[in-house]
C-alpha cells in the first residue's frame, strides 16, 4: 500500500523534507580538503599519505587486475592494428582478410609475443648482469596528469621506492610508491621524470627529461659537444640510481637556437609505453655498474669547462638575451 | 519508513561507487584521448549530486575525490576539493534532475566537468606537474573533459531508464517508492 504519491510530487516532497542543503557539509569538506592538501606538502604527514596510497593500491589491486584482463584483448588488438596501419595504404581487400585472421589468432600471437618479451628480458638481464626481479604491469595511469604504470610486485618481493625498472629494450622508469604487493612506476616520459644520461658515442652527459608529447628531451648538452641524430642515449650511472650503460632512447633531432649554450636534443624512447607488459625491477646495483671515479671526474670537467666557457660568453650573452644569463646560472 | 528508504539509497550509492571505482581503476587507463583519461569518479559524484544533491551529494563528492586522489599521483585533497564545490553547485536545485529531465543535465554536467578539469590543470601547473598552460589545457584538461562527458552518457542512459530516481529509493516509473511491506 503506497504511503505517498508517485512521481515528481513525491520526490519534491522528500526533498523538502531534507533540512540539509549541503552548505555545512561543503564548508567541512572544503576545510578537510585544504587541510589534506596542506599536510600533504609537509614531510611527516606526507609519509602517512604515501602509506595510505600504498594501502589503497593494495586493496584495489584485484580491481586493477580485472580491468587489465578485460582490456588486454582490446589493447593487444589495438597494438596489432597500430602496427599494421603503416602499410594499410598500399593494401586493400587482402589486408582486411589478413586483419580478420590476425584478430582470430590474436590470443596465440599474444602468447608467442609474451614469450619473446620474457626472453628479451632474460637477455637484457644476463647482458647487463642485472640483479632483478620480473614483474607484470597490471594497470596504466588512471589520471591525465602523470605517466605511470602499476606492477604486481611490492615490498614483499623486495621491491623498494627508487628502484629502476626496465623492459627488454631498456629503462622505462623508476618506482615512486611501493605497497606490499604492488608498486607504482613513474615512466621516463612523465614530465616530472629526470634521468642522468649520456650520449653513448660522444659520452656527452646530460639529464633526460620527459615531455607531454611522449618524447624525451636531453638537456644540458653544451653546443661545443657532439650529438648527432641516431645516437643512442644511455644511463650515465651518475647519482647511483640507474646502472650505467642501460639504453634509454635514440636521438631524433638536434637543434641549436641562435646564441644558445645548450642543444635542444629530442630523444625517442626505445620502449613504447602503450605496449609495456613484462618488466624487470633492478633490485641492486653492483659496484661496476655505478659511475666510476673517471665518469664523475669527466662530468665535473664537462661542468667546469662549461662554466669557463659560459663565463667567457657571459658579457656577450647578457647583451644578446637576458634569458641566456638565467640558463647560465642554472648550469 | 524513511530509514528503510535511506538504507536503500546508501546501498544504491555504494553499488554505483563500486561500478565507478572499477571503471576508474580498471578501464579508464585503457581509454585515452591525447593525454586525457575519463574521470569516472567525477561522473559518479555528479550523478549523486544531480539525483540527490544536498549534504549527501557533497559528502559523496568528497569521498569520490579522495578515492581519485588516492589512486593518482596528484596532491591529496585537490580532487575532493574540486568535486565538493562542483557537486554542491550541481546539487543546488531541489529536485531529482536526472530522473525528471535527463537530457537537460548534460550541459550542467559538461560545464562542471570542464571547470573541474581546468581548475585541476591550473593547480597541477602550479604544482609543477605540467610545463605549460597550453599543454595542461589542450593535451590534458580538454580531452579529459570530453572523455568524462562521454563517460557520463551511459550512466545517464541507465539512470534515465531506471526511471524515478533509483538513487532515491525508486525502482521504476510506475512503482511507488514507499510501501509498508518488504520489497
Amino acid at each position: 500500500m503506497p504511503l505517498t504519491g508517485k512521481g515528481t510530487a513525491s520526490r519534491q516532497g522528500i526533498r523538502r523534507g531534507e533540512t540539509h542543503t549541503g552548505g555545512r557539509a561543503l564548508i567541512v569538506t572544503v576545510v578537510l580538503s585544504l587541510l589534506l592538501m596542506t599536510l600533504g606538502t609537509r614531510e611527516g604527514p606526507a609519509a602517512v599519505f604515501s602509506g595510505a596510497r600504498s594501502v589503497f593500491q593494495t586493496v584495489t589491486m584485484p580491481v586493477r587486475y580485472v580491468g587489465s584482463l578485460v582490456t588486454a584483448p582490446f589493447t593487444a588488438a589495438g597494438n596489432i592494428m597500430a602496427n599494421l596501419t603503416t602499410d594499410q595504404e598500399t593494401l586493400s581487400e587482402l589486408r582486411a582478410e589478413n586483419q580478420r585472421l590476425v584478430a582470430r589468432n590474436a590470443e596465440l600471437e599474444e602468447a608467442a609475443l609474451s614469450t619473446e618479451r620474457l626472453e628479451g628480458l632474460l637477455e637484457l638481464r644476463s647482458a647487463y648482469s642485472l640483479t632483478s626481479t620480473g614483474a607484470r604491469i597490471i594497470s596504466g595511469s588512471n589520471d591525465s596528469w602523470s605517466e605511470t604504470v602499476t606492477i604486481d610486485k611490492g615490498t614483499s618481493s623486495g621491491v623498494a621506492v627508487g628502484m629502476p625498472v626496465t623492459d627488454s629494450a631498456g629503462v622505462i622508469g623508476q618506482i615512486i610508491e611501493c605497497g606490499p604487493s604492488t608498486s607504482l612506476v613513474r615512466l621516463i616520459i612523465d614530465e616530472n621524470s629526470g634521468v642522468s644520461a649520456m650520449v653513448q658515442q660522444s659520452r656527452a652527459q646530460g639529464v633526460l627529461k620527459g615531455t607531454a608529447t611522449g618524447s624525451l628531451r636531453l638537456t644540458l648538452i653544451r653546443t661545443d659537444q657532439t650529438v648527432e641524430v641516431g645516437n643512442t642515449v644511455v644511463t650515465s650511472g651518475l647519482g647511483g640510481v640507474f646502472p650505467k650503460g642501460l639504453p634509454l632512447g635514440k636521438v631524433v633531432s638536434v637543434e641549436k637556437s641562435a646564441g644558445a649554450l645548450y642543444y635542444e636534443v629530442v630523444v625517442e624512447p626505445l620502449s613504447n609505453a602503450d605496449s609495456l607488459e613484462e618488466v624487470l625491477v633492478i633490485t641492486a646495483i653492483s659496484e661496476d655498474q655505478r659511475a666510476t671515479a673517471e665518469d664523475i671526474a669527466e662530468a665535473d670537467e664537462q661542468e667546469t669547462s662549461g662554466l669557463t666557457k659560459d663565463d667567457a660568453l657571459k658579457p656577450l650573452q647578457i647583451e644578446e638575451d637576458d634569458e641566456e644569463e638565467t640558463s647560465d646560472t642554472d648550469w | 519508513m524513511q530509514v528503510k528508504d535511506r538504507n536503500r539509497n546508501r546501498r544504491n550509492i555504494g553499488l554505483l561507487a563500486l561500478i565507478a571505482l572499477v571503471l576508474q581503476l580498471g578501464i579508464a587507463p585503457a581509454i585515452t584521448l591525447g593525454l586525457g583519461h575519463p574521470n569516472f569518479m567525477f561522473v559518479f559524484a555528479a550523478v549523486v549530486a544531480l539525483s540527490i544533491g544536498g549534504q549527501t551529494g557533497v559528502v559523496t563528492a568528497f569521498v569520490a575525490g579522495l578515492l581519485m586522489d588516492l589512486s593518482s599521483t596528484g596532491p591529496l585533497g585537490l580532487s575532493s576539493l574540486l568535486f565538493c564545490i562542483s557537486c554542491y553547485v550541481l546539487g543546488m536545485e531541489v529536485r531529482d534532475r536526472i530522473a525528471e529531465e535527463p537530457g537537460m543535465t548534460v550541459i550542467p554536467f559538461a560545464v562542471a566537468a570542464l571547470g573541474v578539469s581546468l581548475c585541476y590543470g591550473i593547480a597541477m601547473l602550479l604544482y609543477g606537474a605540467s610545463e605549460s598552460l597550453l599543454e595542461a589545457i589542450v593535451f590534458r584538461a580538454l580531452p579529459s573533459t570530453l572523455l568524462t562527458i562521454l563517460g557520463y552518457l551511459p550512466f545517464l542512459f541507465v539512470m534515465g531508464r531506471a526511471g524515478a530516481g533509483p538513487l532515491r529509493g525508486g525502482g521504476g516509473k510506475h512503482r511507488s517508492r514507499y510501501t509498508l511491506g518488504n520489497r
